[in-house]
């Protein structure tokens, strides 16, 4: 309980720092509704995209070849974090943790060899993969 | 907890979790170079039943703890053989079903098989680290699976709304355990407080709020109907049976090992939780006129019924509210399941009978499976002579050793709400072929030998534990919570 005090009055002047950042920023949100002037016209209502003219619309499709990247990335990146934790540790383990790891890293082989299979490393877009298959045929 | 402390004894207790993973990983590279559905489900057919096989040796070893992780006792194993049997009744059943409506339905399998692996470490765990990855492996293989049908919009939306929520419970499930590990310097259920502080009790009710949701009690039951109406029928079965029951079991475990669910406001919080599931399933139920809807109303219910054992477990000693939970959960097992069942093998191909006016006239037109809905609706009411009798009448006596009046009143009233809702479908049933629009079998799937099979042993389990209970519950009582 007692720690609990000491750690409460500490925190004061963090809440006065929260509290000045509130008031500066209002404060700095304030003040063009009072000094800035009003104008409106056609130029001036556009989006300022540092000079240049936006142009089109925004809703753009994209192609959700991300996804696969980013499954990929996670697959590889965690079993990098988790190879260092062993790394650290790799004397202490001994062959356990080797036989561990081995059992780890060959189960998201496994998963590696699934998604391949699946064509998940073929990056050509749909009509990539048309447009190929086509010319295959003819020649 | 060094890796040497791994011998081949703990290797042999935890072999039924192996076997598991390996036939998942099998199951993954095989459809990875041969695509073929048959082939699929045999391969997990076989896993299931080689991890069932691997119970035995595991139960030689005894009650043995494994990492600090996991303990796998017979409580443990006891739940891990039953939830690969409602899994291997959910392969039957999603055969058929998958056939006629998936364009690659071997994934199914495989979701299946690492959710039951989340579900069999849940009901292991007695550390909050496997609790929360059990947890997390359950809950993300079943995301994909609500999600199956991918053409269907109501089934994207309930994956949706599955995981946005699921997620929000994990929250509160990490944030309350962080909690309790900053007062008790321990993750391990069993880690104890010098002194009961506003830290460690906000931190107990925020896990009660994230189990809470998995649960689908009272105030967190909002998901439930929409979820369960949106899963194709064999993933709303194995998403009230397995899932439920491996959050019940880890929730059982977690108020036996850790001295913080015995906390006094603890036990107000269940009870106020569970005392407002019963009454608000029950009432909602009333006005569903889609059987999946009312089961999923129906199931707020018996996940309030249920947690009267672990309410009164402070009180009548673990022993008996596993014994108490164990056989409730089986009972409720095998009924949802044999539901779920005769709704998949009634449905067409292109939408599932999930209206009750599908089942207006059933009993003219096919008494097979009129007759096992009715003994399934029965059960889910407890009437006496099926398995849900005997379960309710477990909790009843829990309950009452336990002397919780308040939540034993609104138990009975729940169970007589109950009675009008089952009884009105199965009414319907026996109303005569003009009136209604049943199906009927020309319209309804083709139902395979391995579909009937599955139907025939959950009828007539629910009928033998029903008039026979006294096998199963000498075999819980010898190896419940050793």
């Amino acid at each position: 309980m007692n720690v609990d005090r000491v750690q409460v009055e500490s925190l004061v002047p963090l809440a006065i720092y929260f509290l000045l950042v509130l008031g500066v920023v209002g404060v700095m949100l304030a003040i063009p509704r009072f000094v800035a002037q009003r104008r409106r016209s056609q130029a001036r209502d556009e989006p300022f995209e540092s000079g240049i003219l936006s142009v089109g619309d925004t809703h753009l499709h994209l192609g959700v070849h991300f996804w696969p990247i980013a499954i990929f990335f996670v697959i590889f990146d965690l079993e990098a974090i988790f190879i260092f934790a062993w790394a650290v540790a790799v004397r202490e383990v001994g062959w356990p943790g080797y036989l561990e790891m081995l059992v780890f890293v060959s189960v998201l082989l496994a998963a590696l060899v699934y998604l391949w299979k699946l064509g998940a490393l073929d990056w050509r877009t749909r009509r990539q993969q048309l447009q190929d298959s086509l010319l295959s045929e003819r020649g | 907890m060094s890796a040497a402390a791994i011998g081949s004894a703990e290797l042999t207790a935890l072999l039924p979790i192996v076997t598991l993973g390996t036939t998942a990983v099998v199951v993954l590279l095989w459809i990875a170079f041969r695509r073929n559905h048959a082939e699929a489900v045999w391969l997990t057919l076989g896993g299931l039943s080689a991890t069932l096989l691997a119970l035995a040796p595991a139960a030689g070893t005894g009650p043995r703890d494994v990492t600090g992780l996991l303990r796998i006792d017979g409580y443990a194993l006891f739940f891990i053989a039953l939830f690969c049997l409602a899994a291997i009744i959910v392969v039957l059943l999603a055969r058929d079903y998958l056939r006629e409506r998936a364009e690659q339905p071997e994934e199914f399998y495989l979701l299946l098989l690492t959710s039951l692996l989340g579900a069999s470490v849940l009901a292991a765990s007695t550390h909050f680290a496997s609790f929360f990855l059990g947890l997390e492996t359950l809950s993300i293989s079943l995301f994909p699976l609500i999600a199956y049908a991918t053409r269907d919009a109501r089934a994207l939306e309930a994956a949706t709304k599955y995981l946005v929520l699921s997620g929000v419970a994990s929250g509160f499930l990490l944030f309350g355990m962080a909690l309790v590990y900053a007062e008790t310097g321990s993750l391990a259920f069993g880690g104890t407080a010098p002194a009961a502080t506003a830290v460690l009790q906000a931190g107990a009710v925020l896990i009660l709020v994230g189990v809470g949701f998995k649960l689908s009690f009272f105030p967190f039951h909002l998901w439930t109907a929409d979820v369960y109406q949106g899963a194709p029928a064999p993933v709303t079965a194995l998403l009230a049976t397995v899932s439920k029951g491996a959050v019940f079991a880890v929730l059982l475990r977690y108020g036996v090992d850790a001295p913080l669910a015995r906390l006094p406001m603890s036990e107000t919080v269940l009870g106020t939780l569970a005392g407002a599931s019963m009454l608000i399933g029950n009432l909602a139920a009333l006005a569903q006129h889609n059987l999946k809807r009312l089961l999923a109303y129906s199931s707020i219910a018996h996940m309030g019924y249920l947690l009267l054992a672990v309410i009164a477990m402070q009180r009548i000693g673990p022993a008996l509210a596993a014994e108490t939970l164990g056989f409730y959960l089986a009972a409720y097992t095998l009924t949802t399941l044999a539901a779920f069942g005769v709704m998949t093998a009634m449905s067409p191909a292109d939408r599932e009978a999930e209206e009750i006016g599908d089942y207006a006239g059933l009993f003219w037109t096919r008494p097979a499976i009129a007759l096992l809905l009715t003994l399934s609706l029965l059960s889910l009411a407890g009437i006496p002579l099926t398995a849900g009798f005997i379960g309710k009448f477990y909790l009843f006596i829990a309950a009452s050793h336990a002397a919780l009046w308040p939540l034993l009143g609104l138990f009975v009233v729940g169970s007589g709400l109950g009675l009008y809702y089952y009884l009105r479908v199965i009414f319907r049933m026996a109303a005569s072929v003009g009136e209604g629009t049943a199906p009927g079998p020309s319209g309804a799937l083709q139902v395979s030998l391995g579909t009937e099979a599955a139907l025939a042993f959950l009828g007539l389990s629910i009928a033998v534990l029903g008039l026979l209970p006294a096998s199963l519950i000498d075999f819980l009582a010898a190896e419940a919570l050793r």
